[in-house]
């Protein structure tokens, strides 16, 4: 291990490890994927790229996607936009705060397939929302549909990000405008349109890319309308699969990603960031806050409407006609669909990729944040979480097919995990590497000097200072494995089915009663999860401040 | 005895140690002072181990420890940060080597070196709780119960303000000659080198300017750098405290030393 320089040798395996692993569970599907789309049976071909573009169907679809996640995306990011403006200009008590913030973040911890079903539930014919509106002139299956789950689905990422971008905008802006005799709309411009315009690409960006690359809302609610997702799934697991142009097609849908990532690079030079973060609230203005406070009803109400009837559904007789409640229909489900099982497999599923995925991205981070390791290695590990970041779930899954079938890893439990763990390697990664990057640099040499090996420094000192940060990668990787289904869609087996592949599964014997109830499970265990972890964090925080006393 | 015996470092083709040769007898103050960049931090942990040497000799009571690892030298330092572990109060902190040698000091030892740095009201404390100088207390206290052979300070005073700056000072005098310890300080302010220590290694550009006696340094510095960059300094300093207290005494000097240097260089 020379070529790695002077470094501690468990520093060098780590990075070895975590490169040969990333190498075999990423690098190596993508090639499959590769060879798949250009080599035929004569060697280096062409014809499968040329084939794939000469279908008209490949273009529809490609277009088809293209349009919702652009409306999708526009739409998302003006609410988000909107939200956000309000959460920060308007006086709102914080209780209302709160509340507002947490019905907006609630659909991330439901899998998008579940919000097709939502969808076609509360606007269909008998829908919840559809009665309080009458009905719609349009079917809800197709453009429109996706588009509105769309919404719902990229909402919280996109007011997540306009919030953030939020905190960091003075709040005296407004006063100094107003003084310099702005009008209104200049006035807005200036202190919420152009200091969060970075973040308004960026949001924009990352809708778009969120939807493009989704599986689960079209495979719900797209009816006949084509978009890549579902002629992707179509081609490779349809009655006659077609390896060669299912890659071609996989391939294409990273074309959008790796213009976001690019675009996503550039914008974050349009931010500007204020050092501070402002901490006294807005004066109250009552057209201003009854303004916002309605909008926030709308919306709430909007989303409670859609997520409703996941809740009423399985403890009624029999939506909408028998709206009694009841536990037979809960029973039923649970003694026809093999509910439980499929649960069970899903919390395995969830809970060790959360900790394989929480171990390989602290080491990863270490290795890049933490170590003397040469600059290249260092560098690998960025280029790995970019790649996994730019790489869809739905081209993970194929390439995880075409990489691993036929080995003993197929249809297993552990090809799930291993899918999960790269899937969301990007965002724990850098959570671990910006904990690690703000860790006193001198901490490893100080321990060293007094007497500490690096497994006991690693647990004395860096682990304990990193607590908070390790919890919360666990608890992202933890509720999206729970709710994921593009990438595992390609690979759960027939004993392998966990909740969300499940969901699809029901679909075709139209058991939404069984799809609602599974729906449950995964909210309920997500907030539970995500409760224990937030508050199990707080009481250390409390302990070490406390025992210290 | 430390020798430090035609030391070079270079990172890449960017040699930032040059040929660096002198003797620290045991238990004296050496500071090393120089502009930023002049490599005063680099020569501190090639000392200590944490970076190889390009090439050259560092021997201790005649052993070689050139290719001995950082953990197996015996010295110790203590960050311009302090690196303290905020997970663990004060106490723990500075007992903390004694987790992995328990021999090192005695409970009497750390005891008297508790009250020695006057700590004994803030063991229970959480670091962030700890003032700056009392940070560094902890930091130094730390590193004393380990009994390192040679004691390395990177700018020990620099995150300190005013009078605590001078407490610190006598501090680490005290301890120099209670554990009869080798220290070796890296500083930028010259006053602070003069004042402190046995004695002075000037740094430029990689290599010696100067290594003397604080006294020599001030009645023969060796080249105009010295003159220039730590002697102006130091009149200049000089010349304004004795404006504030005495407004008769003129500031004469200071300028006549400053146009003699200018007409030397
Ligand atoms: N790991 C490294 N790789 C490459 N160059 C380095 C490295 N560490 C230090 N240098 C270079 O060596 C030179 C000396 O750095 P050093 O930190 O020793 O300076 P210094 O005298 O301590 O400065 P300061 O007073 O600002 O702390 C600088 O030019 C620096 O850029
Ligand atoms: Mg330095």
């Amino acid at each position: 291990m020379q070529f790695l320089g002077r470094e501690r040798p468990e520093l060098k395996l780590s990075f070895l490890l975590c490169a040969l692993f990333l190498a075999l569970i990423l690098a190596y599907p993508l090639f499959s994927i590769l060879r798949l789309a250009f080599i035929g049976e004569q060697g280096f071909t062409l014809s499968y790229i040329t084939d794939a573009l000469t279908r008209d169907s490949f273009y529809t679809a490609f277009l088809n996607s293209f349009k919702v996640s652009a409306l999708v995306a526009l739409l998302a990011t003006a609410i988000g936009f909107f939200a956000a403006y309000g959460l920060s200009f308007c006086a709102f008590k914080n209780k209302t705060r709160s509340l507002i913030e947490v019905v907006l973040l609630l659909p991330l911890f439901l899998p998008s397939i579940t919000y097709g079903f939502a969808v076609i539930y509360s606007f269909g014919r008998q829908g919840l929302i559809t009665r309080a509106i009458g009905q719609l002139p349009f079917s809800i299956y197709g453009f429109a549909g996706l588009v509105i789950a769309g919404v719902i689905y990229t909402l919280p990422p996109a007011f997540m990000i306009m919030q953030n971008s939020f905190a960091y905008v003075d709040r005296n802006f407004v006063t100094v405008s107003k003084v310099m005799g702005d009008g209104l709309l200049r006035q807005f411009y200036q202190t919420a349109l152009r200091p969060t315009l970075g973040s308004l690409v960026s949001a924009f960006i990352l809708a778009f890319f969120l939807n493009f690359t989704d599986f689960g809302i079209p495979t719900s609610i797209a009816g006949r309308y084509d978009v890549i997702a579902t002629r992707l799934y179509a081609t490779m697991m349809g009655a006659v699969p077609d390896f060669n142009n299912g890659s071609v097609i996989a391939l294409s849908m990273l074309i959008p990603s790796i213009i976001s990532v690019v675009i996503l690079r550039r914008c974050s030079r349009l931010n500007f960031r204020y050092n501070k973060i402002s901490k006294e609230p807005p004066a109250p203005n009552r057209l201003r806050d009854t303004c916002f406070g309605t909008f926030y009803a709308l919306l709430s109400l909007l989303l409670i409407g859609v997520f409703a009837i996941i809740f009423i559904v399985p403890f009624v007789k029999s939506w909408p006609y028998q709206a009694y409640f009841t536990l037979d229909t809960i029973r039923r489900v649970f003694a026809e669909n093999d509910i439980a099982g499929t649960y069970i497999n899903s919390l395995g599923v969830a809970a060790a990729s959360a900790l394989c995925g929480t171990a390989l991205c602290y080491l990863a981070g270490m290795v890049n944040a933490r170590s003397k390791l040469p600059g290249w290695c260092k560098a690998l590990m960025d280029i790995f979480a970019m790649v996994t970041n730019i790489v869809p779930g739905m081209v993970l899954g194929v390439g995880f097919l075409f990489a691993f079938s036929g080995t003993a890893l197929a249809n297993t439990f552990a090809i799930l995990v291993l899918a999960n763990v790269v899937h969301f390697f990007t965002t724990p990664y850098l959570m671990a590497q910006q904990a690690f990057s703000k860790m006193n640099a001198g901490f490893e040499t100080t321990a060293a000097l007094m007497g500490d090996t690096w497994f006991q420094t690693l647990r004395r000192v860096v682990i304990p200072n990193s607590f908070g940060t390790i919890l919360q990668m666990f608890s992202y990787l933890f509720v999206n494995s729970m709710v994921t289904i593009s990438a595992i869609v390609f690979l759960v087996g027939a004993y392998t089915q966990v909740t969300t592949s499940k969901i699809k599964e029901l679909q075709y014997f139209e058991k939404f009663d069984a799809i609602f109830t599974l729906s449950v499970l995964i909210f309920i265990t997500n907030v539970a999860v995500k409760l224990l972890i937030d508050g199990y964090g707080a009481y250390q925080r409390h302990r070490q401040n406390h025992s210290a006393k | 005895m430390l020798e430090l015996v035609n030391l070079k470092k270079a990172f890449g083709s960017h040699v930032v140690l040059d040929d660096i040769s002198l003797t620290v007898p045991t238990g004296e103050i050496v500071s090393i002072l120089g502009p930023s960049g002049c490599g005063k931090t680099t020569l501190l942990n090639v000392i200590l181990g944490l970076t190889e040497l390009t090439s050259g000799k560092i021997i201790y009571d005649g052993v070689d420890l050139s290719s001995v690892p950082m953990k197996k030298r015996g010295f110790n330092i203590v960050f311009q940060d302090f690196a303290l572990f905020p997970n663990l109060n004060a106490y723990d902190n500075i007992v903390y080597g004694l987790r992995n040698n328990k021999n090192a000091s005695t409970p009497a030892e750390v005891n008297d070196l508790i009250d020695l740095l006057n700590l004994r009201e803030h063991l229970s404390k959480r670091i962030d709780e700890l003032s700056g100088g009392q940070k560094q207390r902890v930091a130094i206290a730390r590193t004393l119960v380990m009994k390192p052979k040679v004691l390395l300070l990177d700018e020990p005073l620099s995150a300190l303000d005013g009078l605590i700056k001078e407490s610190i000072k006598e501090r680490i005098k005290t301890i120099a000659r209670q554990f009869n310890l080798t220290t070796i300080i890296v500083t930028h302010d010259p006053e602070e080198a003069l004042s402190l220590s046995d004695r002075v290694l000037i740094l430029n550009n990689g290599k010696v300017a100067q290594y003397a006696e604080p006294k020599t340094i001030i009645h023969a510095p060796e080249s105009s750098f010295i003159k220039d960059f730590i002697l102006k300094q130091l009149m200049i300093k000089r010349d304004n405290i004795f404006r504030l207290f005495d407004s008769t005494m003129p500031a004469v000097p200071a300028m006549s030393y400053m146009q003699t240097a200018a007409a030397s260089a």
